[in-house]
């Protein structure tokens, strides 16, 4: 099957989640872009299977006082599609660092 | 844990309002989604996230909308109608804006509309008449009302797109037709002699393509058989309905795997 093919933000924010940002706002952060591009990116990987999104676990956020967020993890598609991005896009992997 | 309580009160306000936005079915995790990415981009006390998070949220919730319609209305036959009469309506405002005003435009559409009447139905005789339909068999054969439906969507398709395709020969030879009325008459009949055919063409097209039930477009090409394999082996396509209603097979060749197109009923119509 061939990968799809991503925009260049689709693309930086699928390779963000690869190396490990797996929260909006982390990847906000990390790549740059506005809530307004990230959000709606984030439902259209979704939907198209490249990410599952999945909830914290609502004891390990109790214990920590804050509220469970959702958190986006890549698929096999997914990963695919990013290693695709990252041929079609070579200086992707230098936008976004690995996350510590 | 009252998340919503510990927002600002910009925030539950925009949220209460973008909530309004998105799908009943999606809206409770939508709000969950939101309320714990704003807490958590306010807990993590960097000026100007609050605002962009604002942006973020509509349009998160606006593409849900989007979605929504989209999964909704995608391939549906009242897309095909609408979007047809909305082509309509473009050309005829494409035709108005060389006319400069309607009193110039009516009567000369209306000439040419008498005309049209004339030469549609010989162009449709022809397109039935040369046209390679298939022949489809159906297990929904014997339902006079889906049958009346299918047939009542084609009349007014096909209509539509005559309509549409008289509007744009118009609009080609409306720039012309005052200096060279007698070669713009010709060049109208030909240009929408060609449009209906091609038009009356995509109409057989798109009605072999749906669903006998929903009238949606069908989905999800699958190929079968080996393609170097013609004679001896199956192979055709087949054709799902997007909702599960019916499959339709086409074989590659009317002699092997099926002798002819077949349309297999997934979910008995409720009608």
């Amino acid at each position: 099957m061939n990968a799809p093919r991503l925009s260049h933000s689709a693309a930086l924010i699928l390779k963000a989640l690869s190396l490990g940002y797996s929260f909006g706002l982390d990847v906000m952060e990390v790549t740059g872009l506005p809530s307004g591009t990230v959000y709606p990116a984030l439902r259209r990987l979704e939907r198209d299977r490249l990410v599952e999104s999945k909830w914290e676990p609502e004891e390990e956020a109790a214990a920590k006082q804050r509220p469970a967020r959702r958190y986006y993890e890549v698929t096999r598609a997914g990963k695919a599609a990013a290693l695709a991005a990252t041929e079609r896009y070579p200086l992707l992997a230098r936008l976004v660092a690995e996350k510590r | 844990m009252r998340t919503e309580t510990a927002l600002p009160r910009f925030d539950r306000s925009l949220l209460r309002a973008a909530a309004r936005i998105v799908p009943a079915s999606e809206r409770g995790e939508w709000r969950r989604t939101w309320q714990a990415e704003l807490w958590h981009a306010h807990h993590r006390g960097r000026r100007g996230d609050g605002l962009d998070l604002s942006a973020g949220l509509v349009r998160d919730a606006l593409w849900l909308r989007g979605d929504s319609w989209r999964r909704m209305f995608s391939g549906t036959p009242t897309l095909c109608l609408a979007s047809l009469a909305g082509l309509c309506m473009v050309a005829m405002l494409f035709a108005l804006a060389f006319a400069g005003s309607w009193r110039e435009l009516s009567p000369h559409l209306a000439e040419q509309f008498r005309r049209f009447l004339v030469a549609a139905p010989l162009v449709v005789f022809v397109a039935f008449a040369t046209g390679s339909r298939r022949y489809v068999e159906s297990s929904t054969a014997g339902r006079k009302l889906l049958r009346i439906r299918r047939q009542m969507f084609f009349v007014v398709k096909t209509a539509l797109a005559l309509l549409l395709c008289f509007l744009l020969s118009a609009d080609v030879c409306l720039p012309i037709s005052l200096r060279f009325p007698n070669t713009a008459e010709l060049l109208q009949i030909f240009f929408f002699v060609v449009l209906a055919l091609v038009g009356l063409r995509w109409a057989f097209a798109d009605q072999e393509q749906r669903c006998e039930q929903c009238l949606r477009s069908l989905a999800l090409p699958a190929r079968v058989g080996r393609p170097s394999h013609n004679l001896l082996e199956w192979n055709g396509t087949e054709q799902r309905c997007g909702q599960g209603h019916g499959l339709l097979s086409v074989p590659e060749m009317e002699s092997s795997w099926r002798q002819r197109s077949q349309w297999v009923e997934l979910e008995p119509a409720g009608v």
